[in-house]
């Protein structure tokens, strides 16, 4: 019987366990292998060094730092309260809704590309008036200074907000029925029912909203090199830190250096994972 | 967009290590056929390169089509660099200054020329084009077409403002706060990225890119070829008559169809490219002047904006000669040259090339004579370098910024110096800041 249910288990997990290994586990294994070796020998720390004293790592640092700042609140109090509003609204305009807010996230590569350098350009965007407001008149303008972090939030809002909006709706749906009926019969209100029972119930997916949009937050790429094609050389080709590995590795050839550098991304994510995971309690089961 | 596992390593470092591992990216992996040409071109050569393959049945050749985005080819290279395999044997780079990248040692792709392609050949090509493909008196690409800057004007709007087109930078500057005092919102000049920096700094001999070799660059913006170009845009930039916009923004062409560019330095492929199908300036009413003069020289030298150029692999083998062949026909044959959209770097092929261009109505007047005095008057010292893209960012961020903010040219100059000081200096250059 034991024998049979960590025998179900192990094919549960099995697939996953590969696909950790093979996608996870082992590159990250080779890149640390790597980030020792420069120009095929046992070099050290040199790379890493070498990426520390870089003068863009601190730019770039400090552009990922203030655009998670600003991203970061937002994206979660957005998804919450929309994905607590479509709850305590069911229907047909919620399942629209979730739909609508789906579909920023949906369109990728060229074609996002396209589209949002339309939305930012005031000669075209049906947004033209907001960008107006603030003195934006023409991409270049949007692209340029301290204007492209506000448009990079807006950008990262619309595309990652739908997803988990879906998410944290199938949370609130799963929620046990009996209690908010309970809250119900005992007449709190709608208000009092998301503050004080929806909302702690659904705390670890919120935490698990937090660690994977930290992760993908801090390894920002695809937005300002999206951008760039736009307007070549308004964005610094090194803009994140995600950009500056990726530079290491395919404009300087040096694998080194960007495995080095991946793998400190890779440490600060996982740091920030176990901050929030202990402050949540995510993993806790007795108080259930 | 960022789909992928949540809390993933997701770096695309490390995707590509992950690739790599499991044994190559597959993609452009050389076959085993030991004859057969591997061929990268952008799209607009890759007809080109067809009618090459279909001329000469003997060689076997494979034609890959590659984006022409910048960056594209040394990420590629990288790969295959780091898997042994794969390298095409020769490649169309649609961003020439990633030569100095692939000639590199840490790169160590392209083949100098030298016995692949006579010196009678090389001769052929526009005065200073090759520069671009020179490293240490070594050949390593041939130019496809180049961009030398021209001063573009609207004849149109010249004769009803009762305008004469500037012959020196002097003149240019009057003539520009002069437009924007009598109407306002008229521009003559853009000031941002490659079109500023290449156009401007470029033509007027600033040492922002001077490679002496493939680890020595000069850079020394404190120089008067540079100063000179800050003090006559200042005025400019203040009365708002030079613009900060990117000439690719779609801002940029609301000008054009408003009738607002009064006149814009540019590279050659701005008329054919630009104003005809972005800025939708209607045909007879653009024209090509020479660049302007600076005080004290006795003629016009113009700057670089674009163009291509064809480099050989160093891992071609016996099919170097190959690849020389078809890279020499396809930068020089003249009947092939004469059709393509852009300024070809072969002299003979660029005076075929005009004969069709000067019978197009779109333009004012004839635009030939000034393109041909034009590519033939590149101003030396803009090399190829590793550091492009930044060159590029720290121009706007500095002498763009201060031209957009109305601070002053010349001091931003220094802080130009010192991030492509540091840009130079990260990607393997040591930086003369004093050698004429």
């Amino acid at each position: 019987m034991k024998r049979s249910r960590s025998l179900a288990a192990w094919a549960l997990i099995g697939p996953y366990a590969l696909f950790l290994a093979v996608f996870g586990l082992a590159p990250a294994g080779y890149a640390l292998w790597t980030s020792f070796v420069h120009d095929g020998a046992f070099s050290g720390v040199r790379n890493w060094s070498a990426v520390f004293d870089d003068y863009r790592l601190s730019d770039a640092a400090w552009h990922v730092g203030t655009y998670l700042l600003l991203w970061l609140p937002v994206l979660v109090l957005l998804v919450l309260s929309l994905a607590l509003t479509l709850h305590a609204r069911p229907g047909r305009f919620s399942s629209t809704m979730r739909f609508v807010y789906y579909l920023p996230g949906a369109v990728t590569g060229s074609a996002a590309a396209l589209l949002w350098l339309f939305m930012f350009s005031p000669d075209a965007s049906p947004f033209s008036p907001l960008l107006d407001l603030f003195d934006i008149t023409s991409v270049t303008d949007a692209l340029s200074g301290s204007t492209l972090i506000g448009i990079l939030t807006v950008m990262g809002v619309a595309v990652h907000a739908g997803g988990w909006i879906v998410v944290l709706y199938g949370a609130l749906n799963a929620l046990p029925r009996d209690v908010l009926e309970a809250a119900q019969v005992d007449g709190a209100s709608t208000w009092r029912t998301t503050w004080h029972i929806k909302l702690p119930m659904v705390r670890t997916y919120v935490a698990f909203v937090l660690i994977s949009s930290f992760a993908s937050g801090s390894q920002v790429f695809v937005e300002p090199t999206v951008l760039t094609t736009g307007a070549p050389g308004q964005i610094s080709p090194t803009w994140s830190v995600n950009q500056l590995a990726y530079a290491y590795a395919t404009q300087e050839g040096d694998f080194g250096k960007a495995a080095a550098l991946s793998l400190a991304m890779l440490a600060v994510g996982l740091v920030a994972a176990w901050i929030v995971i202990k402050r949540t309690r995510m993993y806790a089961t007795d108080d259930r | 967009m960022n789909r992928w596992g949540p809390g993933f390593p997701t770096h695309a470092a490390l995707v590509l290590c992950g690739a790599l591992l499991l044994g190559g990216c597959g993609s452009g992996a050389g076959g085993g056929d030991k004859d057969e040409l591997l061929v990268w071109v952008d799209n607009t050569r890759t007809a080109a390169a067809q009618q090459y393959e279909k001329e000469h049945p003997d060689q076997k050749i494979r034609i890959v089509t590659i984006p022409p985005d910048a960056g594209y080819v040394p990420t590629k290279i990288s790969l295959a660099n780091r898997s042994k395999r794969g390298w095409p044997d020769l490649v169309f780079l649609a961003n020439p200054a990633e030569a100095a990248t692939l000639a590199a040692d840490r790169f160590a792709y392209a083949a100098p020329l030298e016995g692949l392609v006579p010196g009678k050949t090389l001769d052929g090509f526009a005065p200073g084009s090759l520069d671009t493909c020179t490293f240490d008196g070594k050949v390593y690409c041939l130019r496809n077409d180049i961009a030398p800057t021209v001063l573009w004007y609207d004849a149109k709007l010249m004769e009803k403002y009762h305008y004469r087109a500037p012959a020196t930078w002097q003149d240019y500057q009057k003539l520009g706060l002069k437009a924007a005092a009598e109407h306002p919102g008229t521009i003559v000049g853009a000031v941002n990225g490659k079109y500023g920096a290449g156009t401007y700094f470029g033509s007027s001999g600033c040492p922002t890119r001077d490679t002496l070799s493939l680890t020595k660059v000069r850079i020394d913006t404190a120089q008067a070829t540079c100063t000179r170009v800050a003090e006559m845009l200042q005025p400019l930039a203040e009365k708002k008559a030079v613009t900060t916009v990117v000439p690719t923004d779609p801002a940029f062409a609301k000008l054009g169809s408003q009738n607002k560019i009064l006149m814009l330095p540019g590279p050659a492929w701005f008329g054919d490219f630009m104003f005809k199908p972005a800025f939708k300036v209607p045909d007879g009413r653009i024209a090509a002047a020479p660049m302007p003069t600076w005080d004290g020289e006795d003629r016009s030298y113009s700057g670089q904006v674009g163009g291509g150029a064809f480099l050989i692999s160093k891992h071609a083998g016996k099919r170097a000669k190959a690849a020389a062949a078809m890279a020499t026909w396809l930068t020089t044959d003249t009947a092939l040259q004469a059709k393509q959209p852009t300024y070809p770097a072969f002299t003979a092929a660029a005076a075929e090339w005009g004969k069709a261009k000067a019978k197009d109505p779109y333009y004012a007047a004839n635009p030939v004579p000034v393109l041909t005095k034009a590519a033939a008057g590149l101003r030396p010292g803009f090399g190829a370098i590793r550091f492009e893209a930044e060159w590029q960012n720290s121009f706007n961020q500095t002498v763009g910024a201060a031209t957009g903010g109305g601070k002053s040219l010349t001091d931003a100059l220094s802080d130009w110096q010192k991030k492509l000081t540091q840009a130079a200096e990260t990607n393997n250059y040591s930086v003369d800041q004093t050698a004429g």
